[in-house]
């Protein structure tokens, strides 16, 4: 920044303008030359022309939408959460109370054409399965097919068509609207845990980074001993403790991802003290000593902005390993339970082979939507990585 | 140096110490009840859990005092037995933990090691091309393909390829490690182990060559902006002499540094894939334990898997000294 202030000065100088004080916002930025410049400095048109004024942000988000792969990953992102939750006011039907002899029962309204994410489709259909049986009579092989005929109560493994766009599960809940419920969870879950993991690698990096000697040394010690912690592992025995408290199954999931956090801000805390460590050494450190501001102020208002690109760009990486990790839990059944909907709970099911051989179209959209979502999440990580990286000049 | 490397080993101590702790905690927070459940369900289930082996494993961890004191006894006890290599007895099993965990290791190793050694080989060519032809299309391709790799949930792409290289086509077997229908020896059963760890393996490779691609191109790219690559190409060299011996030996820094840490996915066992292909490796037992309640075996387990990650960062920092006589340590 400092640079560019000179770069400017020496233009005037050259250009032979009169002196007057360009106003420079307070703020750093960057001076971008326009391809004519060289043209009108012969000219001697006024410098405030050629030369335009970029703010930090302006400068990052043109860095960020040149890179096409993060403009697709940002539409990737926002498509999912629109999907999961604005399409469910558009395409799911939800519950309604409904008292029947002063008791309350929650339903919903059969044959409206549209979904709820526990709703079964309670149609009916036939089921066929053929059982096959040899039998050598005087010396010729006889092979008798018999086919058996079940009336199953509800519409399941009904492939996509008009009534389910993406057909339904092996329960009979429509795959479509149990996509946009699940991604609801692994959206929210993944949020949480990474909010949670940063404000605590942020408070714990901080404190490290800025006070140094035995805060710093308890701290990484701490960090050392969680980095040694097998992750999903200790998840499964979490698990089994949450099993044998009377925690209600549906919250298990958000206990189970605290827990995770608990384990997993030992990298935001690293970063965030390595950051600091270099940056408290710094002039505008000597000036806010010199000003007496109170070390919380210090560290959250000076030092802490500071690290937020490198926090930021972690931030978003992490959350697509979040989400890779809240669906492996649901694949294993620790997630949300049964009749409530998760993309790895919807995958799950393929451990039965008939299910995974002749009905693709019940895993593979909740598989689709994982990878769109850790992919999205990726590629915006990467462009924001090249887009705050001040060293890069693209 | 010997005086680092005695620091070190004091701090691996020390953070095994930490990580039993807490493992002996979160197990010493079940109920007594809720243990005495699952050994039963255990036993319902067809094991048949000696009643000697479960007061054996009382007395090791000391449950059912829950007194301060009588914590402080059984964690010190159960870590006792734990520096004899004494991982209690498995409930499922009826044997030690420990010849379990050993016995075990060899599928997960040969998978895991197989799967390093081909993740190495096509990586670190990709990283490179990737790097020399920066922002080319060869660049975006590779990069976009190695982000889907990384974005893969195993569960799912391993049950892709299993149902398109094996149900579908039936060109390898579905699961397990070997075909128990014949009995084979000699290098037919080589073949067979060969035949039944080829998706498992490419569903590895695949998943996990992206972290390795992109290190590689990173460093690459840090170490191809650098001075002395400057003054080989301007004293003439080949690109390709510039590339392969000047530039690629310094990328080889980081490679070889993070190849010690590879030491705990090399032994510990990748759960969901030996799942979803049911190999007998130790990352599917441990699953298996788990869902059943076999608590000396997990944390045996979990005991193992710190273990193998202390050593794994120490080994990387001892590492980094030997490849990098730039560093030196204090």
């Amino acid at each position: 920044m400092e640079e560019n202030k000179t770069l400017a000065i020496e233009q005037e100088e050259i250009l032979d303008l009169p002196v007057e004080p360009t106003d420079l916002p307070a703020e750093p930025v960057e001076i971008v030359e326009e391809p004519a410049a060289e043209a009108a400095a012969e000219e001697n048109v006024p410098l405030d022309r050629n030369v335009r004024l970029m703010s930090p942000t302006r400068m990052v988000m043109r860095r960020f939408f040149r890179s096409r792969l993060s403009i697709v990953g940002l539409i990737m992102v926002i498509s999912l959460f629109l999907f999961s939750f604005v399409g469910p006011l558009f395409f799911a039907e939800s519950m309604h109370k409904e008292t029947i002899n002063g008791v309350t029962v929650e339903t919903y309204t059969p044959d409206n054409g549209k979904w709820g994410e526990t709703e079964l489709d309670e149609t009916g259909r036939l089921d066929y399965a053929t059982a096959e049986s040899t039998y050598t009579v005087d010396g010729v092989t006889y092979t008798v097919y018999q086919t058996t005929e079940t009336e199953l109560k509800d519409n399941s493994y009904s492939p996509p068509s008009s009534r389910h766009i993406l057909g339904t599960d092996k329960e009979g809940y429509d795959i479509f609207v149990r996509l946009m419920y699940g991604g609801r969870i692994s959206l929210i879950v993944s949020f949480l845990a990474v909010f949670l993991i940063t404000i605590l690698g942020v408070v714990l990096g901080g404190l490290a980074g800025y006070f140094g000697g035995w805060i710093d040394n308890l701290i990484m010690r701490i960090s050392d001993i969680l980095m040694c912690l097998p992750g999903v592992p200790i998840l499964l025995i979490i698990h089994t403790l949450l099993e044998a408290t009377n925690v209600p199954k549906e919250y298990r999931i958000y206990l189970m991802m605290i827990y995770l956090t608990f384990i997993s801000w030992t990298g935001t805390a690293r970063l965030v003290r390595g950051q600091i460590l270099s940056l408290r050494e710094q002039e505008f450190m000597v000036a806010a000593e010199a000003m007496g501001y109170s070390t919380g102020r210090k560290i959250f208002k000076h030092l802490v902005p500071n690290v937020m690109p490198q926090l930021i760009v972690q931030m978003t990486l992490s959350l697509g390993s979040m989400i890779l990790y809240e669906s492996t839990l649901s694949y294993l059944n620790l997630g949300v339970p049964a009749p409530y909907a998760a993309w790895g709970t919807m995958i799950n099911v393929i451990n039965d082979t008939d299910v995974l051989q002749h009905y693709p179209f019940i895993w593979v959209p909740a598989g689709i939507c994982i990878v769109i979502a850790v992919l999205g999440f990726n590629f915006v990580g990467d462009g924001l990585r090249d887009a705050l990286d001040p060293k890069a000049r693209r | 140096m010997f005086k680092y490397i005695v620091k070190r080993l004091a701090l691996a101590v020390l953070i095994l110490l930490g990580v039993s702790m807490i493992i002996y905690f979160l197990i010493r927070l079940m109920p007594v009840d809720f243990i005495q459940s699952k050994i039963d369900a255990i036993s319902r289930g067809g094991a048949t859990v000696d009643e000697n082996m479960v007061q054996a494993m009382y007395e090791m961890y000391g449950l059912g005092d829950d007194s301060f004191g009588g914590i402080l006894k059984g964690y010190v006890n159960w870590l006792g037995a734990l520096c004899k290599f004494d991982l209690g007895t498995s409930f499922v099993y009826s044997r030690p933990v420990a010849d379990i965990i050993v016995e075990k290791m060899g599928v997960s190793f040969a998978v895991a090691f197989i799967a390093t050694v081909f993740e190495f080989l096509i990586a670190i060519p990709l990283g490179i091309t990737a790097a020399t032809h920066q922002y080319s299309l060869r660049d975006y391709v590779v990069t976009v393909l190695v982000m889907v790799g990384i974005s893969l949930p195993s569960f799912f792409f391993g049950n892709i390829l299993k149902d398109l290289l094996a149900l579908k086509t039936g060109w390898f077997p579905p699961s397990g490690l070997i075909d128990s229908s014949v009995t084979n020896t000699g290098i037919n059963l080589l073949l067979d182990y060969v035949q039944h760890m080829v998706i498992p393996i490419l569903t590895i490779v695949i998943l996990s060559i992206g972290a390795r691609m992109r290190m590689t191109r990173t460093n690459m790219l840090e170490v191809l902006n650098s001075d002395y690559i400057r003054t080989a190409r301007a004293k003439g060299l080949k690109e390709r002499v510039v590339i392969n011996k000047h530039a690629f030996r310094n990328t080889l820094i980081p490679l070889v540094t993070s190849m010690a840490g590879l030491l705990p996915t090399l032994f510990s066992g990748a759960i969901i894939t030996e799942q979803v292909f049911d190999l007998p490796g130790i990352g599917n037992v441990a699953l298996d334990a788990m869902n059943r309640g076999d608590i000396p075996f997990i944390m045996g387990y979990n005991m193992f898997l710190a273990l193998l990650s202390v050593i794994g960062v120490l080994l990387a920092d001892l590492m980094y000294a030997v490849v990098d006589p730039r560093v030196k340590l204090e």
